[in-house]
């Protein structure tokens, strides 16, 4: 996952929740459970002492009695953690009741350390024990039944405290526990929904790659609501490209029909015009129909920059172009040889292809002796569409080009051999198209003797 | 030799028809769709130069009905639309040659006379008949290598016999190929070009097939 991903931002902002909410659900929880057990231990504390004192009234001014031991039996167990002591205030000497859990040792007073009662008249104290563990405190002050001026008694209990620390870190462990399984569990759904929310967008990319790739013309598929406008968006955009680029290829046609036939006029009168003006007024229409058709070859070129890609099969460009030039040439008794996989496909416009093949072909046939072999291949099939080639080999067995020559064949203009019928703009626009795919076009001896011309393309 | 001239650009029309009839041909011309698609079908051309951009009907479509009514004349079409879509879709609609605009009265002159040669099985620029020799590139001919001077009607009576030789050519035949569409037909001027040939060409090389024409050939006379 990459930071700056709707993916990324979706699944922080959740777990960032996550990981803010649950610690604190669980700190709040631990101390409501932590205080409801502590007043409760603190009302058994409270309830113990309350029956201890009123147990061990005597009766008229007869001294306390140590109470009947019924309220818990851990009292009658030395050093249990749960004890009782009833010890006259004013009287250091007088009798001390004391549980027999307790044993000789006794136990410290809250009001002796200064600590003021509570609303019900108790006095609460953390203090160690005789066995050095923490106990829960409470003492009260009473005379036990006797008139309210005579000798004052205090009356502690103290409950083990270890006991109530152990349930509440237990409590905490499980607290704990839980929390951490249900955080982990809201983040697997938040990978889940974030995955499962972003689907659609995968299935957009997926297809905008097909477009490029030129398996699919437009995004196909149910896309939810939200993406759906997007969706119909990008697939009129994709038609208004190819609708602009059908017109401006129309239109590019309309001038090329409207300037070409009066330069062939112009031509025509011009051959016929024996005084001095004929012969330039030819040779500027010459010049003024070689600009036409380069920037005409241009502005094609051009109406197709940024398109997104197109794919053309190879195989059906091939036998229309083989079958016209075949018959073009047909009192030369030409035989075009193909040789082409069937899956080839060129990542580009068909009338490219055909642009580039019809005019390497109809070079060779106008100087191949009998034969003209074209032979197509594709380099590094395996792996991923993506720097896949074409390589397109189109050969005679004519009387070839000299090494010399054949570095300055295919400029623009060019015509080695004045006597066959041409423009010396074939190879020029051949090499030129090849470019703007960024591939190449280049001149050897074919294996017959003849000129071998050989086109390296994208292929899809 | 009878040409059609379908283009309806006027001075290219005018250009074409001069070119053409300077080179010995007797050349029809229509201006748009329907009419040249017309003639084509009535009229039995040698050859037919048919522009791809007509009014009324386009170049494409009169060839395709052509075809489809079994005209099976040469035709080469003509157009500014020179990318290679453009030419597949011509040839096979049925077009023998493809000429793109702009282009030199010399080539396509060659080019008609090519489709004239391959119409009529000849694969060199030069017919031979006996001591006959006719140029097609230079409209001249020549008898053991001497040449002979002939009017354009001799030119044209004499180039279909030589183009069809060994073949017997029926005097309606060459009426209907050697002269315009509106010219006055009279099958008795055949007689008189063929009498006049038959001065200036030695021996008995045109022979009358009694009741069905005439006939080039060098082997002596059968019958």
């Amino acid at each position: 996952m990459r930071f700056n991903s709707l993916a990324f931002r979706l699944f922080a902002t959740a777990a960032a929740w996550t990981l803010v909410v649950l610690p604190l659900a669980g700190i709040i929880i631990y101390r409501l459970y932590r205080d409801d057990v502590q007043a409760s231990f603190d009302g058994q504390l409270q309830k113990l002492v309350n029956a201890i004192t009123v147990d061990s009234m005597g009766a008229g001014d007869a001294p306390p009695t140590a109470p009947a031991n019924l309220y818990e039996p851990l009292f009658e167990i030395t050093h249990s953690g749960w004890y009782w002591q009833i010890k006259p205030l004013d009287d250091p000497s007088g009798l001390r009741l004391v549980s027999p859990s307790l044993a000789t040792a006794s136990l410290p007073s809250p009001a002796a350390r200064g600590i003021t009662p509570d609303s019900s008249g108790a006095r609460w104290m953390d203090v160690f024990g005789p066995k050095r563990e923490p106990l829960r405190v409470v003492e009260v002050i009473d005379s036990l039944g006797h008139e309210p001026d005579k000798p004052r008694f205090s009356i502690i209990v103290a409950g083990p405290l270890d006991w109530l620390e152990h349930l509440i870190s237990n409590f905490r462990n499980r607290l704990t526990i839980a929390l951490a399984l249900a955080g982990l569990g809201l983040l697997a759904v938040t990978v889940f929904q974030v995955r499962f929310g972003l689907l659609p967008l995968r299935q957009i990319e997926g297809g905008l790659s097909a477009i490029r790739s030129g398996d699919a013309t437009k995004l196909e598929g149910e896309l939810p609501a939200e993406i759906e406008p997007l969706q119909s968006e990008l697939n009129a955009l994709i038609h208004s490209n190819q609708e602009i680029i059908e017109r401006a290829r129309t239109q590019v046609g309309n001038l090329a029909h409207a300037l070409k036939t009066p330069l062939a006029v112009i031509t025509n009168e011009a051959r016929d015009d024996k005084s001095g003006i004929g012969a330039k007024v030819e040779q500027q229409a010459h010049i003024m129909t070689d600009s036409i058709n380069h920037y005409l070859d241009r502005a094609r070129m051009a109406a197709r920059v940024g398109v997104i890609g197109r794919v053309t099969p190879v195989p059906p460009v091939l036998s229309p172009l083989v079958r016209t030039l075949e018959r073009i040439h047909k009192d030369k008794g030409i035989e075009i040889d193909v040789e082409c996989p069937p899956d080839a496909r060129f990542q580009g416009e068909r009338q490219d292809l055909e642009e580039m093949l019809g005019n390497l072909l109809d070079n060779a046939c106008k100087w191949a002796d009998q034969r003209v072999t074209l032979k197509v291949e594709v380099s590094g099939t395996t792996g991923r569409a993506k720097g896949r080639r074409l390589k397109i080999t189109v050969a005679d067995d004519g009387p070839g080009v000299s090494t010399e020559l054949r570095g300055r064949l295919g400029k623009r203009g060019l015509r080695l051999d004045e006597t066959k019928p041409g423009s010396g703009l074939g190879l020029s626009i051949v090499s030129d198209l090849a470019q703007s795919y960024r591939g190449s076009c280049k001149l050897a001896r074919g294996p017959e003797g003849g000129l071998s011309a050989s086109l390296e393309l994208p292929a899809a | 030799m009878r040409a059609l001239v379908v283009e309806d650009d006027e001075d290219l029309n005018r250009q074409l028809v001069a070119a053409l009839s300077d080179s010995g041909y007797a050349v029809d011309s229509a201006v748009d769709g329907e009419e040249g698609y017309f003639l084509g079908d009535t009229e039995p051309y040698d050859v037919v130069i048919l522009d791809i951009g007509l009014p009324k009907m386009d170049g494409i479509s009169v060839l395709e009905q052509w075809r489809r009514a079994d005209r099976k004349m040469p035709v080469i079409i003509l157009t500014a639309r020179d990318r290679w879509s453009d030419k597949v879709a011509g040839m096979d609609a049925g077009a023998d040659d493809y000429l793109a605009k702009p282009f030199h009265m010399e080539e396509l002159l060659a080019r008609v006379r090519a489709q004239v040669r391959r119409a009529t099985g000849h694969a060199k620029s030069e017919i031979e008949c006996g001591a006959l020799r006719l140029d097609t590139k230079s409209a001249r001919v020549t008898c053991d290598g001497q040449p002979i001077k002939l009017t354009s009607h001799e030119y044209r009576l004499l180039a279909y016999l030589m183009h069809h030789n060994g073949r017997v050519v029926s005097r309606t035949e060459l009426v209907e190929h050697l002269y315009e569409q509106d010219f006055d037909r009279d099958s008795n001027t055949i007689e008189v070009f063929i009498g006049r040939l038959r001065k200036k060409i030695p021996g008995d090389l045109i022979q009358t097939v009694r009741g069905l024409g005439y006939r080039l050939s060098e082997e002596p006379e059968q019958g």
